[in-house]
């Protein structure tokens, strides 16, 4: 069916937005996610086309498993044995020199001297990948993942470190991958927002919501947390007495008073928000519905180790699945708490081991599950933080290891990744990449490439300027592809 | 023979010159340029600039450098040029740092010079988008265009609007009705939507000139100020947080409050700039003068462990040179940080010459209630180091007549306190030892108690974030390498872009006054372009320049560039009146449009540049509460103070990363304007975030304009709504007349400022007769509808069935709409 209003907003979008994919975007977002479309909302409809690309798309979707904070790669995926047979030695001059890290008087007054791990580590897989003890789980996916070692930024301190691994810039301001996507291809979600947002751990992730922001992309594109508790998007309930009769009922009264003033004034917004009243009307029954896992069998439940009752990461990764599920173009998970100095609820033992508990089974389950459910091949899972940690540890209460620049690990999943490969090597101490350094820039390129989208090609034109997620760097990772 | 001419010339220059250098005509290209481009434009050429003098390019070269013209036509031994390469006037001869040039070639260039300098055109080089570019011309006040329809216009504004579009064929559209223009200049001028008894004095008043009253009413209304401080403070970056990851509270409120007096009083745009960019450097700096500091203090401040300050220190430097120019300039300055602008003639040297205004700052505080006067101050600190010094004393001689049986009397806190030397206790030890005195000493506990009170009175009250120049240990500016300040190069002096025109102050260390002073002459050609569009923009959505930000040869050219110097020059020549500008432009035929949307349009101004009608602008968000306040009659019309907290979602303020407190707003406090909002910049309050309020991380010349499902969820479902809801059911319900119809239009009214048509009407009388027979039927939700707020001589039910209704009102388009 050809909805006459459709067409009106899609003509006022196309008038009004920057052009470029973006604006081509915008309209098959406006299709897509049923604003004002006629199509189906039947829950778990996959169906629809992917929208125009630069080239095939091998993912349509990314779910993305952000380890606030900076998981230590030398205790999870880089084993180190030099490392370990020099611990308490110092660090070589040569390696540290012209370096800047953070905490640089506490961590270098007295010489830091090398730490190796502790854990024990073992060769997993067809390829024989290294993962410690920490994974038990996901040592047993080591064949459906790429495990890169060498992943490299450019900040080492929390906040900035992850607005720069989620926006490509250390400054605030800039739209967040999710909201590059979107932009860039919009979302099949027919009553969900394109680019969701969960969180677990004591606390938000640092920088909070600008981690997901749209910067200077229309806010339709910026991610929406969805909360743990209570409600899960902000006002999704209607207010106490007011049934779902009232409320749709309020609705209709609404867009028919609407209607009468898009007829009287001509003016497309006006349609816009009659679709957006119906798309909040959706929202208000898929959302709950969507959070409420009691649907999920015992043992889909038991392969993440999810508990309906109480909120987690492994609730979250099965959300996330059930967000993709649902057509949601971009899901972020954040896991908080990774860092690791070595002070109060930072030591590498038994602070760290309870986050890797936290994270281990589900986050091997959402791959596993994906697969087994056929949905693995288009969609990309992430898995890291930050940045990755020093090998010299850092003496505070006990000896833990700073923030480190150089290298750290990140493994993908799935969406037309090389599935069971292990790329890039650091160093005999782990210090930084000798071969194939991956750098954040590097690793946006492939992610928008595996999506169908030419990093350099997605643009927007903001002060003057065409601005990129990637800047004005980034290169293909080719390895990483299948 | 001509080409073999000039190559001899070139290779053998330095020959020509000596065998010409007493007789006939000297040739530019053949003795001058060789010279020039031998000796003197590395230093002086595109790559290098030293002094701003370039040689290579003949505009440029005439034009001077740092130390004024180099080139005197016709006076060669006064020239400066021929002077310094002579070693004279004590300075240094040029070239530095190499041998001088031959005798014979200087005589040559002094000759050329006396010659009358003659620099033929096809060598004058290249000066691209230097003073071409139309914003690098000072803008002149442009002929009034003679349009046919000598009716329609109602000041100059309409004469250039009308020439364009009767070229185009085009006519604009009729006048927007009474009630919907009432209500645009009411929400564009003060935010707030017209009440009825307004709406029906200005439908009832025959006098031609009623409208124009209107506007001078809200022009004078103190809502004037707070409105147009919002559009203010998108561009200051205001919140009332830090910012960066830990996002603590600050106290600037005292700054947005000086914003909206200043307004109010129509302070002029030059001193208004003067006092925000360097109000603490201006002779006898008022308190005013420096809170108005406060702009440049609403940058970020990270408090995150492991950093590195200078790092930060350094950041906040850069927002202030981005911000200054971006929105005193319009220009993206801010791309020359790490290398020189790809478009426009920004240097990176320029952009750290710049930067060196704002790099000489501390970040004090400004004590702006409680005891403020320095004396004062000094006494009170006197008469606590008295206290202290007797409180001391106190102790120690009873310390010394303490028995052991008196002691083991004390509390074991006191008795641990006691056994360690006096001097090296702690906080809580000191504390343990002065409670256990006070129990045995009344004269002691009122002198501690005074010594408290005293303290007290010192640190109460409210300080706000303030600039000061640095007086000790300034601090030098250098170009940062790829704008890294671990690397600094090259040193530089502060100064302004060259492309623009010079600093007027000729001392060696101009500063941020003279910077500030500079950005309001009325020479600069950008200030008041850029001023008087963003002013255009409020009214109209988009400016006569659509990149507001960007006046540099990237933006989009305005589409009426002689209404946009009119106005510029207009704003100079009123003595910098913003009001002046906003009456001028509410007043207009073209502001009074109709902003109905016009088929006939669709093809010949699809985006409506050329103004043949009005454009209907969704509210700010702060606007889109304000009008849900103003019409539910719960508005609580205080103006300043401290930023206030009305009810936010749960969890909102769990996000970030340091769970900061929200304490709910109650009685008034509850109701303040949405701009009184304590604004968290890294979580900003879901009305404001949701309807594109900037969250005051960088400067906000424009907002967007959303339209999402939250928006909608927003006006649904927010307890705040349900609150408005209610307040306008009971205004509903206050009318004298119990019909429906009457009650319904009074609170269509209130919210849209307009009566609702029939079929309009019929909604929501449909909609108000399905709930009151639901809550006959069940009516177990009521008692949650109305809250306790049921007014007397109404049922609860009733109640409930008008409050939906009333919501129903608040959730239209047209409510959260300027028409």
């Amino acid at each position: 069916m050809t909805d006459p209003l459709l067409n009106i907003t899609r003509r006022h979008f196309f008038k009004n937005c920057a052009v470029g994919v973006g604006s081509i975007a915008l309209a098959s977002l406006l299709q897509d996610a049923a604003y004002g479309a006629a199509s189906s909302s039947q829950i778990g409809n996959r169906t629809s086309p992917i929208p125009a690309r630069h080239h095939p798309a091998k993912a349509r979707n990314v779910i993305y498993l952000f380890m606030a904070g900076g998981p230590s790669q030398l205790e999870l995926f880089d084993y180190k044995p030099k490392l370990v047979e020099l611990n308490g030695k110092p660090i070589p001059e040569s390696l540290i020199e012209g370096k800047r890290f953070a905490f640089m008087d506490s961590s270098f007054k007295n010489k830091s001297t090398l730490l190796g791990t502790r854990r024990k580590f073992q060769r997993h897989g067809k390829h024989g990948a290294w993962v410690s003890e920490l994974f038990p789980q996901q040592a047993k996916i080591v064949d459906d993942i790429a495990i890169v070692k060498t992943v490299a930024t450019d900040v080492f301190n929390h906040a900035p470190a992850k607005l720069f691994m989620n926006t490509g810039s250390s400054q605030f301001g800039r739209p967040s991958m999710g909201s590059w996507v979107t932009y860039g291809i919009g979302s099949e979600a027919k009553d969900l927002p394109g680019f969701v947002v969960l969180q677990s751990g004591p606390r938000g992730p640092r920088g909070g919501a600008v981690n997901w922001g749209s910067g200077f992309l229309p806010t339709i594109h910026q991610g929406v947390p969805f909360r743990s508790a209570g409600d899960p998007i902000v006002n999704i309930s209607s207010p106490d007495g007011i049934s779902p009769a009232h409320q749709r009922a309020t609705i209709d009264a609404v867009n028919a008073l609407n209607a009468k003033r898009l007829a009287t004034t001509g003016d497309p917004e006006i349609q816009t928000r009659i679709g957006q009243y119906e798309m909040a009307y959706k929202m208000q029954t898929s959302a709950p519905e969507l959070c409420d896992l009691s649907g999920e069998s015992q043992a889909t439940l038991d392969l993440y180790g999810a508990d309906p009752a109480k909120p987690s990461y492994a609730n979250n990764c099965l959300l996330a699945r059930r967000l993709v599920e649902r057509g949601v173009r971009f899901v972020q998970l954040y896991h908080t708490n990774w860092d690791s100095h070595g002070g109060p609820g930072e030591t590498l033992e038994k602070d760290f081991e309870a986050r890797c508990k936290e994270v281990d089974q589900a986050s091997a389950a959402l791959v596993m599950d994906l697969k087994q459910r056929g949905l693995l091949d288009d969609t990309l899972v992430i898995w890291g933080g930050e940045f990755g940690r020093t090998p010299m540890g850092e003496n505070r209460t006990s000896t833990g290891r700073n923030h480190h620049i150089e290298s750290g690990t990140m493994w993908f999943a799935g969406g037309g990744t090389q599935p069971g490969i292990v790329l890039g090597e650091t160093d005999e101490l782990g210090f930084g990449a000798v071969e194939d350094r991956c750098h954040v820039h590097d690793i946006h390129a492939t992610i928008l490439h595996l999506l169908g989208i030419e990093h350099e090609k997605l643009t927007y034109r903001f002060q003057g300027r065409d601005f990129r997620l990637t800047d004005v760097h980034g290169n293909l990772i080719d390895k990483l592809l299948a | 023979m001509r080409t073999f001419l000039a190559i001899l010339g070139v290779v053998f220059g330095t020959f020509a010159s000596v065998a010409r250098a007493d007789e006939g005509p000297v040739d530019f290209a053949k003795d001058i340029q060789p010279i020039l481009a031998q000796h003197c434009t590395a230093c002086h050429g595109e790559e290098k600039t030293k002094g701003h003098l370039r040689l290579d390019v003949r505009s440029l070269a005439l034009e001077g450098g740092t130390s004024g013209a180099s080139i005197i036509p016709g006076q060669g031994d006064q020239s400066y040029l021929v002077q310094r390469l002579r070693g004279e006037g004590g300075e240094e001869q040029m070239p530095l740092d190499r041998d001088p040039l031959p005798a014979e070639q200087i005589a040559l260039i002094a000759r050329w010079i006396d010659q009358g300098a003659h620099w033929p055109e096809e060598l004058a080089g290249r000066d691209v988008a230097r003073k071409q570019h139309w914003a690098f011309v000072k803008p002149e006040r442009p002929v009034v265009p003679v349009v046919s329809d000598k009716s329609w216009p109602r000041n100059p504004i309409d004469n250039f609007i009308l020439a364009r579009l009767e070229k185009e064929g085009l006519k604009p559209s009729p006048e927007a009705s009474r009630e919907t223009l009432l209500r645009r200049a009411a929400l564009d001028l003060t935010g707030l939507p017209p009440t009825p008894a307004e709406l029906d004095a200005f439908a009832a008043g025959p006098s031609t000139d009623a409208y124009a009253k209107q506007v001078e009413r809200l022009l004078a209304s103190p809502h004037y100020g707070e409105r147009q401080a919002r559009h203010w403070l998108d561009n200051a970056r205001y919140a009332d947080s830090n910012g960066y990851s830990h996002d603590y509270p600050r106290t600037i409120w005292p700054y947005r409050d000086w914003v909206i007096n200043a307004l109010n009083a129509d302070m002029p745009f030059d001193q208004f700039t003067i006092e925000q960019l360097a109000g603490d450097l201006l002779p006898d700096a008022t308190r005013d003068q420096r809170i108005a500091t406060g702009f440049h203090r609403n940058t970020q401040i990270n408090t995150e462990g492991g950093i590195d300050p200078e790092q930060f220190r350094v950041e906040a430097v850069v927002d202030r040179v981005g911000t200054t120019a971006t929105v005193f300039l319009g220009q993206t300055l801010a791309c020359a940080q790490c290398h020189n602008h790809k478009f426009d003639p920004f240097s990176q040297k320029e952009y750290y010459e710049f930067f060196a205004f704002f790099n000489n700052t501390d970040e004090p505080n400004l004590k702006v209630t409680g005891i403020t006067d320095p004396r004062e101050i000094e006494a009170g600190k006197a008469r606590i180091a008295q206290l202290e010094e007797a409180v001391q004393e106190k102790i120690a001689n009873w310390e010394a007549t303490l028995t052991d049986a008196q002691r083991a009397q004390l509390k074991p806190d006191a008795r641990e306190a006691l056994a360690i030397p006096a001097d090296q206790r702690n906080s809580k030890q000191q504390e343990a030892v002065k409670a256990a005195l006070r129990s045995v000493d009344n004269d002691f506990g009122a002198m501690a108690d005074a010594l408290v009170a005293t303290s007290r009175q010192l640190t109460d009250g409210v300080s706000t974030l303030i600039l000061a120049e640095r007086t000790e240990d300034p601090r030098k500016t250098t170009v940062f390498i790829k704008g890294d300040f671990t690397r600094p190069g090259e040193p530089v002096s502060p100064g302004v872009p060259r492309v623009l025109p010079p600093l007027k102050a000729k001392t060696e260390k101009p500063t941020r006054l003279d910077l500030a002073k500079w950005i309001v002459d009325p020479e600069n050609p950008l200030t008041a372009r850029v001023t008087v569009n963003r002013i255009w923009q409020q009214y109209f959505g988009r400016g006569i320049v659509e990149t507001e930000n960007d006046f540099g040869t990237q933006g989009i050219p305005p589409t009426h560039p002689e209404l946009l110097d009119y106005l510029a020059t207009e704003l100079i020549e009123s003595k910098w009146s913003l009001k002046h500008i906003h009456r001028l432009i509410t007043t207009s035929a073209t502001y009074r449009q109709s902003s109905v949307v016009r088929p006939d349009l669709d093809h010949a101004d699809p985006y409506n540049k050329l103004y043949a009608r009005q454009s209907r602008l969704r509210l700010d968000a702060e606007i889109v509460r304000d009008v849900a306040l103003a019409s539910s009659g719960l508005l609580t019309p205080k103006i300043g103070g401290p930023s206030v907290f009305p009810p936010i979602p749960d969890g909102v303020m769990g996000l970030g990363q340091v769970n900061h407190p929200w304490r709910t707003s109650t009685g008034p406090d509850r109701y303040r304007r949405g701009m009184y909002t304590f604004a968290f910049r890294n979580s900003l309050h879901p009305s404001l975030a949701t309807f594109d309020a900037p969250d005051g991380i960088a400067a906000c010349t424009r907002r967007i304009r959303s339209n999402t499902p939250l928006q909608a969820l927003n006006l649904l479902n927010d307890v705040a709504w349900m609150e408005f809801s209610r307040g306008l059911a009971r205004r509903a319900l206050s009318e004298q007349s119990a019909d429906d119809a009457t009650r319904l239009v009074s609170a269509f009214r209130a919210a849209t400022s307009r009566n609702p048509a029939a079929d309009e009407l019929a909604i929501l009388t449909t909609l108000l007769a399905r709930a009151r027979a639901d809550f006959a039927n069940d009516p177990s939700p009521v008692s949650d509808l109305v809250a306790d707020q049921t007014p007397g001589g109404t049922s609860e039910a009733e109640f409930a069935a008008w409050t939906l209704a009333a919501r129903t009102i608040l959730n239209l388009d047209e409510t959260i709409t300027r028409e």
